[in-house]
């Protein structure tokens, strides 16, 4: 296999790679946004709320992302066409393999991330509500000088391995049909019978990447860590 | 947006093979996953410089590796290599199904290793000390106090871990594997109705997954019943709990000095 | 194991001998130049403000923590780096720690007979009637089925205390056993330690139990910065210090 044509395949990867990343991206912003809106629903301990709560967590944390992405990518068009139905219009909008997989990322992601937010929240300590109320601070200027730090603080790990399982979970799209890195692996694989520089190639990929976020995430948690006492490591004892 | 009854009943035997094969597989990868990861989190922490960077590069490349690729890269990848082989190597890379087991173990197992290694890293060093200090040998401090302390801290990351893997196998039917997500998906081809099948085949994987769920609870609850304190002292001491959601990944660190 | 077995007169033998021990922790000097002989038989109390190397000290002795120079002889045994020798040494010595450390997932009775069972390799039934012999000594034996997690402090020490004991040690350590318990507990703890001192065990401890060391300490020894600034007998440590140092260190824990 001339060289020429398995660095054209390797330069085909990097375009699936740019896809991925772009997938993962908004997949994980609008997976935040979600996950935030729920947080803070939550927190209105609503009855009706919860229970909502309740069934969207059970539903989405209790199916695989294949049959979301499916479910959105197969079915995506009648369910637009059904709930914009309701206002009487019928289009006809077909579903791209990236809006299915963007939106069950968002779906799904927004469910875990609720819970890392919900259980960041509920960890900050509830003197620090009372503190600065106490000292006359605005609610929403408490919200964000005081509690929203704290939170981003706690929630960091869980939101960084949220970030792995999107970034992750974007190679399922490539069953609904996204050229994204793996599918382009794997077409790469059976033109130059080269399977294992392909695959390899594309786990390095994910490899790398995983390891520069958490590099980068160690960084913002060095900084969101400023002034926390640590424990003295065991080491000079009386 | 329809629901049609008659071929959800009319689908079930099939629907229960491929569930059947789900269930086969999430089981076979549990079983051989937690086998291999207790030996690699020992690993993962000796002092042995080749045996912890082995570990740790084996726990690096297949937890940050999509599940998808490694099912590639042993069916495709070893396939092509031993499939067109006589022996048991050949027989072993023709059989899409053990192909599977394989992938999924190799990735499985090394998040397991890191659940182990949490594990084993949160049993506080006083009670290692105390055991060591009434004169009781390293592999019986290791096997009667570490570990089954460990898998205590251990088993709400692992629940999670567990249950996470049984939804990934949904994705098997990429090298012909026919699960149940691969029954529904062909039940739509040949119905052209995406909704029965894929809503049939999620409440079974619901059903599945929530079996699982109380079930592991349960085990929870009996391993750790020595914590639940005498009603008249009022209160128990908590154990640490490694719990974080969803699958835990500690920072792809380096092994231990 | 060739230590030169300290010189102490037949009748007083000299279960543990420190001789010029130093230890670091890194680059700082946790115990410097420790010369030491406790007797068979004999209670020495250790104390001193934090940091002065005290468990450090007793953590040497059953290497828990490996001391960088001078020789540590336990009842002839050398303490050093075979892994024979430490565990002859951790069945002479028990220790009894500030945070109890005992077992979470065990009983009571199965923590104490954990240790007899797999370094002695005594049969079950055996190891059942040595714990609940050593679990009636310090008045737990009716705890004997509850878990740690259902015990109040005390009693969490005390069974810490049988636990040692079931190993049948003849030194027996005690890192600060009162610090992490609730005042009114803390009585219990010392009555058992006192009556395994009035049995002849011969025992270190380091304690802030100012008035159990007048009691029943043969003698004490102040330790500040890593060294053994003053050791005597317990009246005279407490009537008569000699040192400053020790001086200032009474004057501020006596109010």
């Amino acid at each position: 296999m001339p060289l020429q044509d398995l660095l054209g395949y390797l330069a085909q990867l990097l375009g699936g790679a740019a896809i991925t990343v772009e997938l993962a991206f908004s997949g994980y912003a609008c997976a935040l946004t979600v996950g935030t809106a729920w947080a803070l629903l939550r927190r209105l301990d609503n009855p009706v709320g919860n229970a909502a709560w309740r069934a969207y967590a059970s539903i989405f944390m209790g199916v695989p992302s294949v049959l979301v992405i499916f479910l959105f990518y197969y079915g995506g068009s009648a369910i637009i066409g059904g709930l914009v139905g309701i206002v009487g219009l019928r289009p006809r909008v077909d579903v791209s393999p990236f809006a299915a997989g963007l939106a069950a990322l968002t779906v799904v992601q927004g469910a875990y991330s609720a819970e890392v937010i919900s259980g960041a929240m509920r960890n900050v300590p509830r003197g620090q509500f009372e503190a600065a109320r106490a000292l006359g601070i605005r609610p929403y200027q408490v919200w964000w000088y005081v509690i929203m730090p704290q939170v981003a603080r706690l929630a960091l790990p869980g939101l960084t391995n949220i970030w792995v399982s999107v970034l992750k979970d974007t190679t399922l799209v490539a069953l609904a049909g996204l050229n994204e890195i793996v599918a382009r692996s794997r077409t790469a694989a059976g033109a130059t019978k080269e399977p294992f520089l392909f695959f390899i190639a594309a786990a390095l990929f994910f490899i790398v990447f995983s390891a520069a976020t958490l590099k980068f995430s160690a960084g913002i948690e060095r900084r969101l860590d400023r002034g926390i006492a640590r424990p003295v490591s065991a080491g000079a004892e009386a | 947006m329809k629901f049609d009854p008659a071929l959800a009943l009319h689908s079930l035997p099939d629907m229960l093979h491929g569930l059947w094969a789900t269930i086969a597989l999430a089981a076979s990868v549990v079983a051989l996953g937690l086998l291999i990861a207790i030996p690699l989190a020992v690993a993962r922490d000796s002092r042995h410089p080749v045996l912890a960077w082995s570990a740790a590069a084996y726990v690096i490349f297949f937890r940050g590796t999509p599940a998808m690729i490694l099912l590639f890269f042993v069916y495709f990848g070893f396939g092509q290599v031993f499939g067109a082989r006589d022996g048991f190597l050949g027989a072993l890379f023709s059989n899409a199904f053990l192909c599977a087991v394989i992938g999924f173990t190799l990735n499985h197992s090394s998040y397991v290793t890191e659940i182990v290694r949490g594990g084993l890293l949160a049993v506080p060093k006083g009670l290692v000390e105390a055991a060591a200090a009434l004169g009781i040998e390293p592999r019986d401090v290791f096997l009667r106090i570490r570990l089954p302390l460990a898998i205590r801290y251990g088993l709400k990351a692992y629940q999670n871990e567990v249950i996470l893997f049984t939804k990934a196998t949904a994705v098997v039917s990429v090298i012909t594997v026919v699960d149940l997500t691969a029954v529904a998906n062909n039940i739509f081809y040949d119905t052209y109705d995406p909704f029965t099948p894929l809503l049939t085949a999620a409440a079974f994987y619901w059903v599945l997954v929530n079996l699982l769920r109380i079930g592991l609870a349960r085990v929870d609850a009996w391993l750790n019943a020595h914590l639940k304190a005498d009603e008249s002292r009022g209160q128990a001491i908590a154990v640490h709990s490694t719990a974080r959601a969803p699958a835990p990944l500690a920072p792809l660190g380096e092994p231990a000095q | 194991m060739t230590a030169a077995v300290p010189a102490g007169d037949a009748e007083r033998p000299v279960a543990v001998a420190f001789r010029q021990v130093d230890k670091w922790f890194g680059h700082f000097q946790a115990l410097t130049q420790i010369n030491l002989d406790v007797h068979k038989g004999e209670k020495i109390v250790v104390c001193g403000p934090s940091g002065s190397g005290k468990s450090t000290l007793i953590r040497c002795i059953n290497r828990l923590e490996k001391h960088d120079r001078g020789h540590i002889v336990v009842n002839g045994i050398e303490v050093g780096d075979s892994a024979r020798a430490i565990l002859d040494v951790r069945r002479e010595v028990g220790i009894v720690f500030q945070q109890f450390n005992l077992f979470p997932h065990l009983t009571i009775l199965e923590n104490c007979m954990l240790a007899p069972r797999l370094a002695l390799h005594m049969p079950r039934e055996k190891a059942e009637t040595l714990a609940m012999r050593y679990l009636a000594r310090v008045h737990v034996a009716e705890q004997a089925g509850k878990y740690p997690a259902q015990l109040s402090g005390g009693q969490q020490q005390r069974v810490a205390v049988a636990r040692a004991l079931c190993m049948e040690p003849r030194i027996m350590l005690f890192d600060e056993p009162t610090s992490s318990l609730d005042p009114e507990l803390i009585k219990e703890v010392l009555e058992v330690m006192e009556e395994l001192a009035n049995e002849g065990m011969t025992m270190i401890c380091v304690t802030h139990e100012m008035g159990f060391a007048r009691r029943v300490a043969d003698r004490c020894a102040f330790m500040d910065q890593g060294q053994i600034v003053e050791i005597a007998s317990a009246g005279r440590f407490f009537d008569a210090p000699e040192s400053a140092r020790l001086k200032a260190f009474l004057s501020q824990i006596l109010h």
